[in-house]
């Protein structure tokens, strides 16, 4: 037999050397690529509240942007403020008034604190209730009452965004 | 003798580093991506939950009050009386917030320069159907040419307690 050119060694050899199992990527690929520009544009917008897991929220058709405010979050069965738990839901609706003391506490100590920017002043005063969405009327008007008596008065609602012509 | 050819592989693309990175980013951005927008509703709340303060101003040709009850939604003017009268039952998933939507659009035609409104709730209205019926008391979508469009009704929603029903 005649000898192989070197040329043709080469050849063979890397035809041998090629044992690599060629995998069809493309539309993986393509499929990952238009993902990731969908992700990228959507999460564009910085959320200034977190949603929570505990809590589930009413839907609403406001399109009002949320402002970085005092959050207060009332589950199922606690009451928090700034994410401590100040109180559990059975105890506040156990109190016979309108004022449940440890959250009203609670949201006096936040009320204390010295603004420091000038511009977040008149944000200062605001509070923003996060509450679940079977809570009855007579809770939610204990923490609202709470919160005005600490001198939070301008009160909003956390609500899940919803479009429904 | 036979001409030498060279035997031509199919050109490879070097696309491991860049896959490597897709699928670094993926499941990163997923993870980060929220899916459900948060929003807020404002209440105008009065600056002391005191009675006495708050006079009625003859000026104001409306006061304007929706009431939720458990079994039914009632709409009146502070000054007098019944606006939607038979009061709006409730269906049975909570208040039929349609109907109060309709009566809303058809107040605010008549006082097109009013703003406020209180909703009172009873006690035991849950938070949800309060929040379903503010968002009909605040705006309402209309049609205008073949296009839908969202109206102000009155956003400036206070809450309050209902009174109670003298039996």
């Amino acid at each position: 037999m005649k000898p192989l050119t070197p040329l043709q060694r080469r050849n063979e050899r890397k035809g041998r050397d090629q044992n690599a199992v060629d995998m069809n990527l493309v539309s993986l690929i393509d499929v990952f690529t238009i993902l990731i520009f969908f992700l990228l544009s959507n999460s564009g917008a910085v959320e200034t509240l977190a949603s929570p897991r505990a809590v589930k929220l009413p839907e609403s058709q406001s399109q009002k942007v949320p402002k970085e405010t005092l959050l207060v979050v009332v589950t199922g069965t606690e009451i928090l403020v700034n994410s401590k738990v100040v109180a559990s839901v059975a105890d506040a609706m156990r109190v016979d008034g309108d004022v449940v003391e440890p959250v009203k506490a609670a949201l006096d100590v936040e009320a204390s604190r010295e603004v420091i920017r000038k511009e977040s002043e008149a944000d200062s005063k605001r509070v923003t209730i996060m509450a679940d969405k079977d809570i009855p009327y007579r809770l939610l008007k204990k923490v609202m009452v709470s919160a005005a008596r600490a001198g939070y008065s301008d009160v909003s609602f956390a609500v899940r965004q919803r479009f429904e012509p | 003798m036979p001409a030498r050819r060279l035997k031509k592989t199919p050109a490879h693309l070097e696309i491991t580093a860049f896959i490597n990175l897709i699928v670094v980013l993926v499941p990163f951005l997923l993870s980060v991506a929220v899916f459900t927008n948060l929003s807020v509703i404002d209440l105008a709340l009065p600056a002391q939950s005191n009675e006495q303060i708050q006079k009625l101003d003859p000026n104001k040709p409306l006061k304007l009050e929706v009431i939720v009850r458990s079994r039914w939604v009632e709409v009146n003017d502070k000054h007098g009386g019944r606006l939607i009268d038979p009061p709006i039952p409730n269906l049975a998933t909570g208040p039929d917030v349609r109907t109060l939507s309709a009566a809303m659009q058809m107040i605010k035609q008549k006082y097109p320069q009013h703003d406020d409104a209180s909703l009172l709730a009873e006690n035991d209205i849950p938070y949800e159907s309060i929040v379903h019926v503010m968002d009909a008391v605040r705006a309402g979508y209309q049609v205008q040419d073949k296009k839908i469009v969202v109206t102000d009704y009155f956003p400036n929603i206070s809450v309050g307690d209902a009174p109670v029903v003298r039996q």
